[in-house]
């Protein structure tokens, strides 16, 4: 339970980093002319929207972690039958590379940039193009849509947290993983919409921070599952999942 | 060919071809090649809620917020999580699938379903119709498991299936879109409007109802609509789209502006000076969408290839279902028929091409290079040897006066008298000599009764005696003496490459006699040895071909470095020779002036003018430079050469793609999930490769530095350049 509670914080902290482009959506997004009630529904199914794009690619991470691990697994069981040793290397491999990739993420929160050209490409400005079109829609199912297309929008904190689901090897943990993150982006998202842009710049520059030390830890902890010792690394992962 | 206005994608501008249909957006009617296309318009030109635009990307989010939750509840049960005490849940998450899914086959595979439809009562089947049958086949077989209590799900492979394609399409769309956004300038000439002031008020009209002589009101930021002379206001304009150079030029009352240019900066009173068809934008205009229209060899091979796939694949699907069927469980064959139905990629092979041309031809309209066909730019791509026109082509065609030879009269007498006679003619000689004369300070003798002798020279009568300047050929015709001497001195002249004239005349009611000869030189063009050299490095045999004599073309020749000249050439011996080159060497291109070689440039494989201001429409070269824009051309045939890779890697992706997927999906090897999400990557690999050429640097030109790159033309101040900015306002913002 630990575990959940600790990627809710990661997201409540690195939601401070989403009032940066997802805000200004949530803004964006205004109310509704029906009255405080229709506006909070809207503002809600703009982050079931969004929760439910994180779910669907924490589970799918989790999924892909589950395929490798067990056919790397079965493979090795069809070789050398001594133990599931080769189930953990596999899980290793991609506890190391999902690490790497929290830790690539999480310096991005310092100001080192590497991969801006990765997101910020083609795909990206074609999303952001089409969501403004959504914005100004009445009705529930627009802000259901942006949600959803919101979901996918490159963005380093989700991609920390979808490597973070695909080192849970399971689906269920990876969709669950994604899902105290974005419940954890809730809080402030749902402000967002409310309060609009009152936080001052230095408190979001803390939280961007607080976010990046979050994923950086995981990111280390994540690591070190990989690179420990076997044994220690089994007893890691069991405290890991059981906290 | 006359093709019709509309028949264009309204989005991408690619011809609207056989999978075309007809939507009304913001109340205009307008064309799509492609649903996604159609999607695509929407969302850019819808503003605010009022328009229609939105609705589909609504419809795609919740699409896909239903079809991820299916896939979301799948993976769920597929990884084990309802296994065990859980077990009895299991019929309840069935029910709920079915429940999310029913909804998610109807708003993502209407469209499909409508456009398969409407295509069917044509008579026609297209890949749409593979997608429905898929999705909507895995679909019913789940319904029918879940109220029956057995046999697996797979509502997601049908809501996900259609889902990804409905995205695969958009994005598609999205950089088909960007593939055009050259073109977008020069095709606006036929649905620009013009503010006309008619008696006092201020009406809206098409360009081409303007008619010379109106008055039109220009605000800043907006195209010029027609040729004209500024009437009020002044302005700075930018004629890139006509010249392709993006230059801010200064313009007050009385200056004349270009139809196509942008008004920079101050509101403009205008008075058309022609009719709105008939300015060179326009002209420029009808010459792109021609070349849109035509396809090139490739193209319709591709096209055949692609009409004969979806009758080809279903009856794969057929194949694969009986043959599965008796070996393996039914639901295990369907899959193994619907990854068939859901993998095979015609719009991978259907798009290899065209995009590759209107970019192209896009980004060389942007330099002022107008290409007249998509086959042209592919026979470039594969031409070995380029033959030149001399003069005006790589000499400057403005011919100066270098030497005179005069024996008993002063070169300025000779001058004044020639000047005088030369002011009847046209011929670039005279140009020269009146300069010549000009510089010296001469005035010209006046001539009466000149005659034009065409191809020898002119005569005439100054103070009573005959006046003749022209060839050796000329005197001896008139009789007249030709000193020996003189004539010596002009070999000598003729030999080091300059053209001769004589002069002579009468004095005293005695025979004429040839007092002087005038050597005249063609500087080549400064870029030229430059341009031919960057030629010969993309391995190209360059090569004179010169209706002048032997020495002025052995002597452009050798000051330009081509690798072989001939001249002497009547119009059909350029044509002769043209045909000995092709046995010899391939494909051939000839590059002229566009007035005096028509033919030539007809005959070769590629005719290519530079600078032409003949009529575009009468214009018989396949590729048009602009005027100075000689240097172009090795970045011209760099970026042929690139269209062509990059079509032939399209295809060759395709083919194999569709060859290697399609078995996968016979031999059951593939998930029609995973099928669904290759191919619809497969046309977007396709399209992004194929906007890999945008990326191509631009031409530069031999006098600047290689580092300060041509400045791309400023921007179009439209919403689409905003919506990009603003794009990349928020990414930066988010980071």
């Amino acid at each position: 339970m630990t575990y959940y509670a600790l990627l809710f914080v990661a997201g409540f902290a690195g939601s401070f980093h989403c009032i940066g482009m997802c805000g200004g959506f949530a803004c964006a997004l205004g109310a509704d002319p029906r009255g405080a009630s229709a506006t909070s529904l809207r503002h809600v199914l703009y982050n079931i929207g969004r929760l439910s794009s994180y779910c669907f690619l924490g589970a799918l991470a989790g999924a892909l972690g589950q395929v490798i691990c067990t056919s790397l697994a079965a493979g090795s069981q069809r070789e050398a039958p001594l133990l599931s040793a080769s189930l953990d290397v596999g899980q290793r491999v991609l506890a190391v590379m999902a690490g790497l990739l929290m830790i690539l993420m999480a310096l991005r929160f310092f100001g080192v940039r590497g991969w801006h050209g990765v997101t910020s490409g083609f795909g990206g400005s074609t999303l952001v193009v089409s969501l403004r079109s959504l914005l100004g829609r009445r009705g529930f199912a627009a802000p259901l849509a942006l949600g959803v297309l919101n979901g996918f929008l490159p963005c380093p904190l989700v991609y920390a947290m979808v490597a973070q689901a695909a080192s849970t090897f399971d689906v269920l943990a990876g969709c669950l993983s994604m899902a105290a993150f974005g419940l954890g982006t809730f809080p402030a998202m749902l402000a967002m919409g409310g309060i609009g842009r009152l936080l001052a710049p230095t408190w979001r520059q803390r939280g961007v921070r607080l976010a990046g030390s979050f994923i950086l830890a995981l990111g280390l902890v994540t690591l070190c599952r990989g690179v420990m010792p076997m044994m220690a690394g089994h007893g890691l992962h069991h405290i890991w999942h059981l906290a | 060919m006359t093709p019709t206005p509309d028949a264009l994608c309204r989005h991408c501008l690619l011809p609207v071809g056989r999978r075309g249909f007809a939507r009304a957006v913001n109340g205009e009617a307008c064309k799509f090649c492609c649903y996604g296309c159609c999607i695509a318009h929407q969302v850019k030109s819808g503003s605010g809620d009022a328009s229609e635009a939105a609705w589909f990307l609504v419809r795609l989010g919740a699409g896909s917020f239903l079809s991820m939750n299916i896939m979301l509840f799948s993976l769920l049960v597929y990884s084990g999580a309802f296994t065990g005490t859980d077990r009895r849940v299991l019929p309840t998450i069935h029910l709920l699938l079915w429940g999310l899914a029913t909804p998610a086959v109807l708003i993502l595979g209407e469209p499909f379903l409508r456009e398969t439809w409407s295509q069917a009562r044509r008579g026609r089947l297209t890949s749409s119709a593979l997608i429905v049958l898929g999705s909507f086949a895995a679909y019913a077989y789940s319904t029918l498991a879940v109220f029956q209590r057995g046999g697996h799900l797979y509502f997601d492979t049908a809501s996900m299936v259609l889902m990804l394609f409905t995205l695969g399409r958009y994005l598609e769309a999205a950089g088909r879109a960007r593939a055009s956004r050259d073109l977008a300038p020069l095709l606006a000439a036929e649905s620009e409007l013009a503010t006309v002031i008619e008696a006092g008020q201020e009406h809206r009209r098409p360009v081409r109802e303007v008619r010379a002589g109106m008055l039109i009101r220009v605000k800043p930021g907006e195209r010029i609509p027609v040729d004209g002379l500024i009437v009020e206001g002044c302005s700075h304009t930018d004629d890139a789209v006509i010249t392709g150079e993006s230059r801010h030029i200064a313009k007050s009352v009385g200056a004349s502006v270009l139809a196509g240019s942008i008004n920079l900066d101050g509101p403009l009173l205008i008075c058309s000076s022609s009719a709105g068809g008939e300015s060179r934008w326009a002209q420029i205009c009808r010459s792109v969408r021609d070349a849109l229209h035509q396809s090139s060899r490739t193209q319709r091979i591709a096209d055949r290839v692609v009409g004969a796939f979806v009758p080809i694949v279903l009856a794969l699907a057929a194949i694969t279902l009986i043959y599965w069927v008796h070996r393996l469980p039914l639901d295990e064959a369907m899959l193994a028929a619907l990854s068939v139905l859901v993998v095979a990629c015609p719009c991978a092979v259907g798009l290899a091409a065209p995009m590759a041309h209107s970019l192209a031809i896009g980004q060389l309209a942007r330099h002022g290079c107008l290409v007249r066909s998509p086959g042209a730019l592919e026979a470039l791509a594969g031409t070995h040897l380029i033959a030149f026109d001399k003069t005006g082509t790589l000499t400057l065609g403005r011919p100066r006066l270098v030497d005179v030879a005069s024996e008993g009269v002063g070169d300025d007498e000779v001058l004044a008298r020639l000047a005088g006679l030369e002011r009847h003619s046209e011929h670039g000689l005279a140009r020269a000599i009146a300069l010549a004369a000009s510089v010296r300070g001469l005035d010209p003798i006046a001539a009466e009764e000149v005659q034009i002798l065409p191809g020898r020279g002119l005569r005439g009568m100054v103070h009573g005696e005959a006046v003749a300047a022209g060839s050796a050929a000329l005197m001896h015709e008139l009789g007249w003496v030709l000193p020996p001497a003189l004539c010596g001195r002009a070999e000598l002249m003729a030999a080091s490459g300059h053209s001769v004239v004589f002069v002579g005349w009468s004095e005293n009611a005695l025979a004429g006699r040839a007092r002087a000869a005038l050597s005249f030189d063609d500087t080549p063009l400064p870029e030229a040895r430059a341009t031919v050299e960057a030629l010969g490095a993309l391995g190209l045999r360059v090569v004179l071909l010169s209706g002048d004599h032997a020495g002025a073309a052995a002597r452009v020749a050798a000051a330009v470095c081509t690798d072989d000249w001939q001249a002497g050439l009547l119009p059909e011996a350029k044509r002769a020779a043209l045909d000995q080159y092709r046995a010899r060497h391939g494909a051939v291109a000839m590059v002229g002036d566009g007035l005096n070689d028509g033919p030539g440039l007809a005959w070769a494989d590629v005719g290519i003018a530079v600078g032409s201001a003949t009529d575009l429409a009468r214009e018989t070269a396949d590729l048009v430079l602009p005027v100075g824009g000689l240097w172009l051309l090795p970045w011209v045939v760099g970026r042929a050469r690139a269209v062509r890779s990059t079509i032939l890697a399209n295809l060759a992706w395709a083919f194999g793609y569709n060859l290697v997927a399609l078995t996968c999906a016979v031999l059951g090897l593939l998930q029609p999930i995973l099928a669904a999400a290759v191919m619809a990557g497969s046309s977007l690999l396709v399209v992004l490769n194929s906007l890999r050429l945008e990326r191509l640097p631009g031409p530069c030109h031999p006098s600047e530095p290689a580092l300060s790159a041509p400045a791309r033309p400023a921007s179009e101040p439209g919403p689409p350049a905003q919506g990009h900015s603003r794009a990349l306002a928020l990414l930066k913002a988010q980071s």
